[in-house]
C-alpha cells in the first residue's frame, strides 16, 4: 500500500503557509520526517491522519482517499500526536481499554489482551491501574505510543515520538517501531536526525512547508560525501567564514566553535575531511541557500 | 512593584475580547432592561415610575447578582491562567513578592471589573433618554438615583464576590472551585428568599442575603408609592448591617486567602493520596496479538454504550457536579418545610407538592445543563486528548451522541434521587401516602423532556459558537431571549422553544386534559432539536482546524446516510406534529396572542360601551336543564329567563350577550314571542332583538336558549380547568347575559393605552344612581327564582344550588333535579365529580324558633383530614351568624371540592365550591396553627349573609360589606374556638397584606370604605380595622350595628336600591360613643397609620409580687394621601399598653393589657404588675396598622438602684 500526496498545500487562517505543493510517494515501511520546528511536518502529518483539511491538493492510500473517506483512514490508522494530554483521574488501563472500544475492538477478550501486550510494550503494565494524571512525561508519551498501536495498524503516524523519551525507552521505542511488519506505512516526523538515520528506508526533509528532499538516507549521505570539511575556529572569526563559504553546521566543541562546510574540494589546508552523516545532509538543505546572505538568525545564534 | 503587575494585567485585558464581550452584554442587557418591555428584571408595579430609585436599585442588584458569572470570570482567572497556561514558573522565578504578584493582579482585575459593570451604569443612564419612553412612566432624569445604587449595592456586590473568587482561582487554581463558590452564594440567597416567606424571618434573611436583593425588598417592603418614587435606598439600617457583613467576609476571605496563597509551582496536596503500588509485571517480549475490528452498527451501539457511561462517570464524579447536587437537595429539604404554606400552615406533603417544591431543583439543572453540555463538548480539547480521539474510527455521531446520552443519564440518575428525596421527605413527614405514579410521571416527562431538550440545543450552541463561555452566555442570552419575544406576541408555544406545559396536578383529576397537548408539543420541539442536533454532528470540531468555512466544508462530507435518515426524519416529525398541533391550537381551535385579544376587547367596548347603562328587563326566572359529559369534557344546557320589565318605561330592545368563547356554539335563542335581529355584532356575539310589541312595565317575557359546549383536540395554552375530567366546576356566567359586560373590559391600563382607551374607572362613585341600582353582581337581575336538572356521567354527583327534589337513572346516566324555594342571587354554579359525602345535621334555636340545617361536604376520596374542622365551623358559624346576625335563609349548606386549578372557595346559595388547594389538604397543627380550613369555611358561610342575604350597590365601597364584613364575622367566630396568640398570627399577616399590597397600587389607594375591588384593602386591612372597631366600641355593638343593617337592607324593594358603606357606615356610628366617633373615621373613612414605639422600659422590684414598670412609649398618627404622602395628624388615641410576663411554662403571657389615652408624641406610664415583667409596650398586640410593629415591645431591664 503507497501513500501519494499530490500538490498539497495549506495556508491558515492567520496567513502563514503551512505547505507549499508538497508532492511525496511513500510506500510500506519507516519514513521519516525532517525538518526544523514550525517547518510544516505536523501540518503535514494532521492532514494524513484525517484531522486538518488541506486548501489543495490530494492524498491517496492505496484505494482510498484520505481527504473524503475519512473513517476508512481512521480504521487503519494509528497516530501519535506531538502534544496531547489525558484525563487525570483515569488510569492507563481503563483509558486504553476505552479507546480500544473506539477503535473498533468488540471482542472483549481480544481487547483485554491486545491491551494487556501494549502496556507490556511500553513497559507501562507495572503502573497500569495508576490514574494517568500521575505519570511522569516520559510515561505519558509512551502511553501515546501505546494507543497509537491499538487495533494493528496498518498507517502508523507518530510525530515527534521520542521527545521526552530517555534513551533507553528510545531505543525500545524504536525497536518496536521497526518491528512492525513490512505491511505498515509508519511516518515519523523529528528533528532528531538520528531517529532517521538508524531507522527509516526512506525520508523527506520539509523546510517552511516544502519537500526540500526526499529520498533514502544512505543515498543521500552519498551525494555529500566527501563534500563535508570541518574546521576549529574562534569566535570572531564565524561571521567571516559565513560570508566566505557555504556554513553547513557550526557547534561548540569544548567551548570553541566548530564549523562543517560544503564544497566540493577542501576550501583550504586548515580544514579537515570528515565522513558526512546525515546531520549534514540535513543542514545543508535547510540551511544551505541562506547562509550566503547571511540570516540575522544565525548571526545571534 | 506591584504597580508594574497592575499595569501589565489593564493592558493584557485590554488586549483581551472578553473584556469588551462583557461589558457589551451588561450594557446592552441594561438598556433594554430599562428601556424597554421587551427585557424585564425587576422593575416597579404600578404607579412606581420606571426609573424610580428603588426599582433602579433592584434592577442594578439582580443584574450583580444574575451576572455574577462575569465576576468569576474576570477575577477568578488573574491569578488561574498562570497555572492554566503554564506560565507559572517564568511567574513564580521573577523577583517579585507575593504581595505585589497578588495585589497587582488583584488591583488590575478588579478595576477591568469596575470597568466591565460600567456597562450597566451607561447602559441604564443612556437608556433613560430614548426618545420611546414614556413620559408619564418617567421620573426626571437624576444621575444619583443610579450612582447611589451602584456605590452602595453593585460596588460591595462586586468586591466581595471578587475577592472571593480571585482568591479561590489563585488558592485552588481550578476554574470549577472558582464556579462552586459563585453556586453557593446562590444558596445562601435561595435560603434568604425561602426563608423570607416566614415574615419573622425577613431581618435575617436581609442579612443572609449575599446580593442585598432580600434586603432591599425587606428595607422597602411597605414603602408607598410616593416613597419609592421620592427616596433611594439608603444605607442605613439592614441595607447597612448587610453590607457591612459581605464586606467583612470579603476581606477576611481576602486575607486567609492571601496567607494560604503558596507561591511555588508544585505545592504539597490538602489531602494525601491513596498511592497506587506499582508492580514489576511489565514483560517486554510479550508479543501484540492480531486482533479483529469491526465498524457496524451493532458495534456503534456498543461505542455509544461505553461512550455514554463513561460520559457519565465523568460528570458524576465531577467535585463541582456533586456540590451542586448536595445543595440542590439541602434547597430541597429546606424549601419543604415552607411548601405549601398558608397563613404559616403546613399543606400535607402530598405527592404533587412534592413534586412543585422538586421543581425548585431545576434552577440546579439549568446550571448543570449550561455548564456541562460546555464541559462535555470541550473535554477531550480541555486535556488535549482531542487529535488522538479525533483520529479513532468512530462516526461522527457517536461522540456527541454519547455525550448526549451521557448527561441524559446523569439527569435520570438525579431525578431518581430527588423522587427518593421527596419519599424521604414525606416519611419524615409522617405521611406514608407516596404516589410514586405521580413523581414518574411528572419527573421523567415534564422535567425530563424538558431538560433533553434545552440539553440538544446546549450542544447546538456549543458546537456552533466553539467557544465555552460565549457559549455560556449565549445559553443565558436565550433564555431571556425566549421571554423577549413573548413580549414583542410571539407567544404562540409553537415559537417557544421546549415550552411543552404539563399542567397543574389535582389529585381530583390527575394531569387530565393537559397530557395530549403536553406530548405534541414535545414531540414537535423534539424534532426540532434533533434537527438541531444532526446540525452539530455536521459541524462540529473534529481535528486541529476549528475555522468555520473548513467546519462547513467538512459538514458537508458529514452529511452521510443515517445522519441524512436522522435529518429527514427530525425534520418530518417536526413539521407533520407542528401541522397537527396547528390544526389543534389554531383550526379547529382559536389561538390569538395577548395584543390581538386586547385589542379585541378593546374594539368590544369602543363599540358596545354605550349600551352599558341601557335599560333591560332583569331576570325573575332561570330554568334549566344541563347536560355534563365530563369524559369529553362537554355539555349542554337548554332552559329559559324569564325576564321582567321593571323600568317605568316599555322596553323594546332586548340585548342578549352570549358567551363569545369559540367553544360555546347555540342551537337557538329565542324569545317567546315575535322578535327580528335588529343588530348582529357577530365579533362580540352581541345581538340586538326588537320586540314586535315592546315590552310593558310589570310585564314578563320568556328567553329560551340552548347552548353547546364543544372541547376539541387541545389549545396552545389557558384550556378551560371549568369543564374537566372529574371535578366539572363552572357558573352561570358561562351563560348569556343581558347587556354590555362591563367585566369583559380591558382592565390594566398599559393595556388600554396601548389600544387608545382612556385609563378604567374601577367602580363608580358611592352616590352614582346607575351604581345604587344593581348589584355587585351586575344588573341583570335583583334576585331569581331558580330550577335546575342536570346529568351526568353515572359514577359522579352533579351539584347546583337549590334542594334536591328527584335523583333517578336513565341510560347510564345520573339525573339530579334542584330547585331552590326563596329568591337567590343570579348566580349559580355547577359542579360534576366523584365525590364522598360526609354528612351532618344542626338545629338552631334563635327566639325559640328552631331551624335545622342540613351540613354535607362532598370531597375528593382520601381529602379527609380537614373535614371536622369544617364541619366544626359550619356548625359554630351558623350558631354565631344567626344569633348575632338574622336567621339564615336557607336550610342546607353544602361545600364541594373542585381541583385545585384555582384556588379560592366561593359562596352560592347553599352551596360553597372549595378548592381543593386551599383546606383540604392542609396539615393543621390543632394548638399552633391558625386553622385555615375553618377560616374560610366561615368567611364563606358568612357571605350567605354578606352577599346573599345583603347585596352591595355595584360602586365604591361594594366589597367592604361583601369581604370585610365576611372578614370580621369568621373572626368573631375564631375567636370563640381558638387562643388570642392565633388571631394575633392571623392578624399579623393581614397587616403584612395591606401594608405590601398598597405598595404595589396601580392607581390610588382608597379608604376601606371606598375600596375599589383592591384585595389588599378589603381582606387585609378590612379584616384589621374591623376587629379593631370591635376591640374599641365591643362586638356587641358592632353585631348590633350589623342586625339592624340586614334588617334595614335585606332586598332592594325595601330602599328601591343596594347599600353602601355610608349606609353601613351609619349604623357603626349609631353604636359608637362619642368620644371614639373619630374611630370610624380612622379606620373607614381615611387612611391612617400608626407609629407606634416603646421607648423605654424599666422594672423596680417593690415586694416579690410587686413590680413597678416604667415604660415611655412614642406615637405618631399619619394620615396618607392616596398615593401614600403621609401628614401627621393630632393624637387623641386610645392605644393599649402591655406588658408582658412568663407563665409557667415559660411561655409569654400578658401581665397587664389597658387602653390609654394618648395625646402627646411621647408618654411615660408607671404601671403595677404582680409578676417579673418581660417585655412592656404600646399596642403590643398589632391591632393598629403600623409600618413597624416590632419596635412596638421592648423588653423591660431592671433599673439600677439607686
Amino acid at each position: 500500500m503507497n501513500l501519494e500526496i499530490n500538490n498539497l498545500s495549506k495556508t491558515y487562517s492567520n496567513g502563514v503557509q503551512a505547505l507549499r505543493d508538497i508532492n511525496l510517494s511513500i510506500g510500506t515501511g519507516m519514513f521519516g520526517l525532517l525538518g526544523p520546528n514550525g517547518a510544516g511536518k505536523s501540518s503535514l502529518m494532521r492532514t494524513i491522519a484525517t484531522l486538518q483539511e488541506p486548501d489543495t491538493g490530494s492524498i491517496k492510500l492505496g484505494d482510498i482517499d484520505v481527504l473524503v473517506q475519512k473513517d476508512e483512514v481512521r480504521k487503519i490508522l494509528g497516530y501519535l500526536p506531538q502534544e496531547f494530554g489525558v484525563y487525570p483521574k483515569v488510569s492507563a488501563e481503563v483509558l486504553l481499554n476505552h479507546l480500544a472500544v473506539l477503535k473498533g475492538i468488540s471482542n472483549n477478550k481480544e481487547r483485554r489482551e491486545l491491551v494487556g501486550a501494549l502496556l507490556h510494550k511500553t513497559n507501562l503494565h507495572a503502573s497500569r491501574k495508576k490514574n494517568l494524571g500521575g505519570y511522569s512525561g516520559g510515561m505519558k508519551q509512551r502511553f501515546g505510543i501505546a494507543q497509537a498501536l491499538l487495533a494493528n495498524p496498518k498507517l502508523i503516524i507518530v510525530d515527534e515520538p521520542t521527545a521526552g523519551l530517555d534513551p533507553a525507552e528510545r531505543n525500545r521505542f524504536l525497536n518496536l517501531l521497526s518491528e512492525l511488519g513490512e505491511n505498515t506505512v509508519v511516518i515519523l516526523s523529528t528533528h532528531i536526525v538520528d531517529d532517521v538515520k538508524e531507522l527509516c528506508t526512506n525520508m523527506a526533509i520539509i523546510n517552511q512547508g516544502e519537500v526540500v528532499l526526499q529520498g533514502n538516507p544512505q543515498e543521500q549521505i552519498d551525494t555529500i560525501q566527501g563534500k563535508v570539511w570541518k574546521k576549529s575556529i574562534e569566535k570572531d572569526e564565524l561571521q567571516v567564514y559565513k560570508n566566505k563559504y557555504r556554513v553547513i553546521s557550526e557547534r561548540l566543541l569544548a567551548g570553541k566553535p566548530e564549523i562543517h562546510v560544503l564544497a566540493d574540494s577542501n576550501p583550504d589546508s586548515s580544514f579537515e575531511g570528515v565522513e558526512a552523516d546525515l546531520e549534514d545532509v540535513y543542514f545543508s538543505h535547510i540551511i544551505g541557500d541562506d547562509i550566503v546572505v547571511g540570516s540575522p538568525e544565525l548571526e545571534n545564534a | 512593584m506591584w504597580y508594574q503587575i497592575f499595569k501589565f494585567e489593564l493592558q493584557y485585558r485590554k488586549a483581551r475580547p472578553a473584556t469588551y464581550i462583557y461589558f457589551a452584554i451588561l450594557f446592552l442587557l441594561s438598556f433594554l432592561a430599562i428601556s424597554t418591555d421587551a427585557v424585564q428584571i425587576g422593575g416597579g408595579a404600578g404607579l412606581v415610575k420606571e426609573n424610580a430609585p428603588v426599582t433602579i436599585a433592584t434592577m442594578m442588584a439582580i443584574m450583580s447578582a444574575f451576572f455574577m458569572m462575569i465576576t468569576s470570570a474576570v477575577m477568578g482567572v488573574a491569578v488561574l491562567r498562570d497555572f492554566e497556561h503554564n506560565t507559572d514558573s517564568m511567574m513564580f522565578v521573577n523577583p517579585i513578592t507575593k504581595f505585589d504578584y497578588l495585589f497587582g493582579r488583584f488591583a488590575g482585575s478588579f478595576v477591568v471589573l469596575l470597568f466591565v459593570f460600567t456597562g450597566m451604569l451607561f447602559g441604564f443612564v443612556l437608556g433613560e433618554f430614548m426618545p420611546w419612553r414614556d413620559a408619564d412612566k418617567l421620573l426626571a432624569f437624576n444621575f444619583w438615583h443610579y450612582w447611589q445604587p451602584f456605590m452602595v449595592f453593585v460596588l460591595p456586590n462586586l468586591f466581595f464576590t471578587g475577592v472571593i473568587f480571585f482568591m479561590l482561582g489563585a488558592v485552588s487554581r481550578k476554574m470549577v472551585v472558582v464556579y462552586s463558590s459563585w453556586i453557593f452564594l446562590f444558596i445562601l440567597y435561595q435560603i434568604g428568599i425561602m426563608i423570607s416567606q416566614e415574615l419573622d424571618n425577613r431581618d435575617i434573611a436581609a442579612l443572609l442575603d449575599p446580593f442585598s436583593l432580600i434586603t432591599i425588598n425587606t428595607a422597602t417592603q411597605y414603602w408607598t408609592v410616593t416613597e419609592q418614587n421620592g427616596q433611594v435606598v439608603g444605607m442605613d439600617g439592614v441595607i447597612f448591617q448587610n453590607r457591612v457583613i459581605w464586606m467583612v467576609i470579603g476581606i477576611i476571605l481576602g486575607v486567609v486567602g492571601y496567607f494560604s496563597f503558596s507561591f511555588n509551582v508544585v505545592r504539597s496536596a490538602w489531602f494525601k493520596r491513596k498511592t497506587v503500588k506499582a508492580d514489576n509485571s511489565t514483560d517486554l517480549s510479550v508479543a501484540v496479538p492480531q486482533v479483529s475490528t469491526s465498524y457496524g452498527f451493532a458495534n456503534n451501539l456498543k461505542q455509544i454504550v461505553n461512550q455514554s457511561f463513561f460520559y457519565f462517570g465523568q460528570v458524576f464524579k465531577a467535585v463541582p457536579f456533586q456540590a451542586m447536587v448536595l445543595c440542590g437537595i439541602l434547597i430541597l429539604i429546606i424549601n419543604s418545610f415552607f411548601m405549601g404554606r398558608v397563613f404559616g400552615i403546613n399543606t400535607y406533603p402530598t405527592t404533587y407538592l412534592m413534586v412543585q417544591n422538586i421543581s425548585g431543583f431545576n434552577l440546579f439543572f439549568l446550571i448543570i445543563l449550561v455548564s456541562y453540555t460546555g464541559e462535555l463538548v470541550w473535554k477531550e480539547r480541555d486535556v488535549k486528548i482531542n487529535l488522538i480521539y479525533d483520529a479513532m474510527p468512530v462516526p461522527d455521531v457517536v461522540n456527541l451522541i454519547s455525550k448526549f446520552l451521557g448527561l441524559v443519564l446523569v439527569y435520570i440518575v438525579l431525578l431518581f434521587s430527588l423522587i427518593v428525596t421527596g419519599v424521604l421527605i414525606q416519611t419524615f413527614n409522617g405521611y406514608f401516602i407516596y404516589d410514586l405514579p405521580v413523581y414518574f410521571s411528572s419527573l421523567y416527562t415534564d422535567t425530563l423532556f424538558f431538560l433533553v431538550l434545552f440539553t440538544f440545543l446546549g450542544f447546538f450552541v456549543q458546537v456552533l459558537v466553539n467557544h465555552k463561555f460565549i457559549g455560556y452566555a449565549l445559553m443565558v442570552t436565550f433564555f431571556l431571549l425566549t421571554a423577549v419575544l413573548r413580549n414583542w406576541g410571539v407567544e404562540h408555544r409553537m415559537f417557544q422553544f421546549g415550552s411543552a406545559d404539563l399542567g397543574t396536578y389535582s389529585e381530583m383529576n390527575g394531569y387530565g386534559h393537559f397530557i395530549p397537548g403536553f406530548s405534541w408539543f414535545n414531540l414537535y420541539w423534539l424534532g426540532f432539536a434533533v434537527l438541531l442536533f444532526a446540525l452539530s454532528v455536521m459541524f462540529a470540531v473534529r481535528g486541529s482546524e476549528a475555522v468555520m468555512k473548513i467546519r462547513f466544508k467538512v459538514g458537508k462530507l458529514r452529511l452521510t446516510r443515517p445522519l441524512l435518515i436522522m435529518v429527514i426524519s427530525a425534520l418530518t416529525v417536526f413539521v407533520f406534529s407542528g401541522f397537527y398541533i396547528y390544526y389543534n391550537t389554531n383550526i379547529i381551535n382559536s389561538y390569538q396572542n395577548s395584543d390581538d385579544r386586547n385589542a379585541d376587547l378593546a374594539e368590544y367596548e369602543k363599540t358596545l360601551k354605550g349600551f352599558e347603562f341601557l335599560p333591560q328587563p332583569k331576570i325573575i326566572d332561570v330554568n334549566m336543564k344541563v347536560d355534563i359529559y365530563p369524559s369529553d369534557r362537554d355539555y349542554q344546557a337548554e332552559g329559559y329567563y324569564v325576564l321582567e320589565n321593571q323600568e317605568d318605561h316599555p322596553i323594546q330592545e332586548i340585548h342578549i350577550q352570549l358567551n363569545p368563547d369559540p367553544q360555546f356554539s347555540y342551537d337557538y335563542v329565542r324569545f317567546d314571542r315575535e322578535s327580528l335581529v335588529k343588530e348582529n355584532y357577530e365579533k362580540f356575539d352581541y345581538v340586538i332583538y326588537e320586540l314586535k310589541e315592546p315590552l310593558q312595565p310589570g310585564d314578563h317575557l320568556k328567553f329560551e336558549f340552548k347552548t353547546i359546549f364543544e372541547t376539541r383536540g387541545f389549545v396552545e395554552g389557558g384550556s378551560n380547568t371549568g369543564v374537566v375530567f372529574n371535578g366539572t366546576f363552572f357558573n352561570s356566567f358561562d351563560f348569556p347575559t343581558l347587556g354590555y359586560n362591563e367585566n369583559a373590559e380591558l382592565a390594566e391600563d398599559d393595556d388600554r393605552k396601548d389600544n387608545d382607551l382612556e385609563p378604567k374607572q374601577r367602580l363608580m362613585e358611592r352616590d352614582d344612581p346607575k351604581g345604587l341600582s344593581m348589584g355587585m353582581l351586575g344588573d341583570d337581575s335583583r334576585g331569581i327564582n331558580f330550577e335546575i336538572v342536570i346529568s351526568t356521567e353515572a359514577d359522579q354527583i352533579a351539584i347546583a344550588p337549590g334542594y334536591l327534589q328527584k335523583e333517578w337513572k336513565e341510560e347510564g346516566r345520573k339525573f339530579y333535579h334542584y330547585k331552590m324555594d326563596v329568591p337567590m342571587e343570579n348566580f349559580y354554579s355547577i359542579v360534576s365529580a366523584r365525590y364522598e359525602v360526609l354528612k351532618d345535621k344542626m338545629t338552631i334555636e334563635v327566639d325559640s324558633i328552631r331551624k335545622d340545617i342540613d351540613l354535607e361536604i362532598y370531597y375528593h376520596k382520601g381529602h379527609d383530614y380537614n373535614l371536622e374542622s369544617m364541619m366544626k365551623a359550619m356548625k359554630q358559624s351558623f350558631e354565631y351568624f344567626s344569633k348575632n346576625f338574622s336567621p339564615y335563609q336557607y336550610r342546607q349548606m353544602r361545600i364541594l371540592e373542585f381541583p385545585r386549578y384555582a384556588t379560592f372557595a366561593q359562596s352560592f346559595a347553599n352551596t360553597v365550591p372549595f378548592s381543593e388547594g386551599i383546606g383540604f389538604v392542609l396539615e393543621i397543627e390543632k394548638d399552633k396553627d391558625v386553622d385555615i380550613a375553618y377560616y374560610v369555611t366561615s368567611h364563606e358561610l358568612a357571605h350567605q349573609w354578606w352577599a346573599h342575604q345583603v347585596m352591595a350597590a355595584n360602586v365604591q365601597g361594594s366589597t367592604m360589606i361583601i369581604e370585610s364584613l365576611s372578614q370580621y364575622s369568621a373572626l368573631m367566630v375564631m375567636k370563640r374556638e381558638y387562643p388570642q396568640e392565633h388571631m394575633k398570627e392571623f392578624l399579623k399577616e393581614e397587616v403584612n397584606r395591606y401594608l405590601s399590597g398598597r405598595t404595589n397600587e396601580t392607581k390610588r389607594e382608597n379608604p376601606l370604605s371606598k375600596v375599589e375591588n383592591q384585595q389588599y384593602i378589603r381582606y387585609g386591612k378590612g379584616a384589621v380595622n374591623l376587629y379593631a372597631l370591635q376591640d374599641y366600641i365591643g362586638e356587641d355593638s358592632v353585631n348590633a350595628a350589623l342586625r339592624r343593617y340586614i334588617n334595614d337592607w335585606d332586598s332592594f324593594d325595601k330602599n328601591g336600591k343596594y347599600s353602601t358603606t355610608e349606609d353601613l357606615l351609619g349604623y357603626f356610628r349609631a353604636v359608637t360613643p362619642d368620644s371614639l366617633q373619630h374611630l370610624i373615621g380612622d379606620l373607614f373613612e381615611k387612611i391612617v397609620l400608626f407609629e407606634n414605639k416603646a421607648e423605654e422600659a424599666t422594672f423596680e422590684k417593690l415586694t416579690d409580687d410587686k413590680f413597678m414598670v416604667e415604660l415611655e412609649v412614642s406615637s405618631k398618627k399619619l394620615e396618607a394621601d392616596s398615593l401614600g404622602l403621609t401628614v401627621e395628624m393630632p393624637l387623641i388615641d386610645w392605644i393599649d399598653i402591655g406588658i408582658y410576663g412568663e407563665n409557667a411554662e415559660g411561655d409569654e403571657k400578658l401581665l397587664y393589657l389597658q387602653k390609654h389615652k394618648i395625646d402627646e408624641g411621647t408618654k411615660t406610664f408607671s404601671i403595677e404588675v404582680s409578676q417579673k415583667p418581660i417585655k412592656a409596650g404600646i399596642d403590643p398586640i398589632n391591632k393598629l396598622i403600623d409600618r413597624n410593629p416590632d419596635d412596638n415591645v421592648k423588653a423591660v431591664s431592671e433599673k439600677a438602684a439607686i
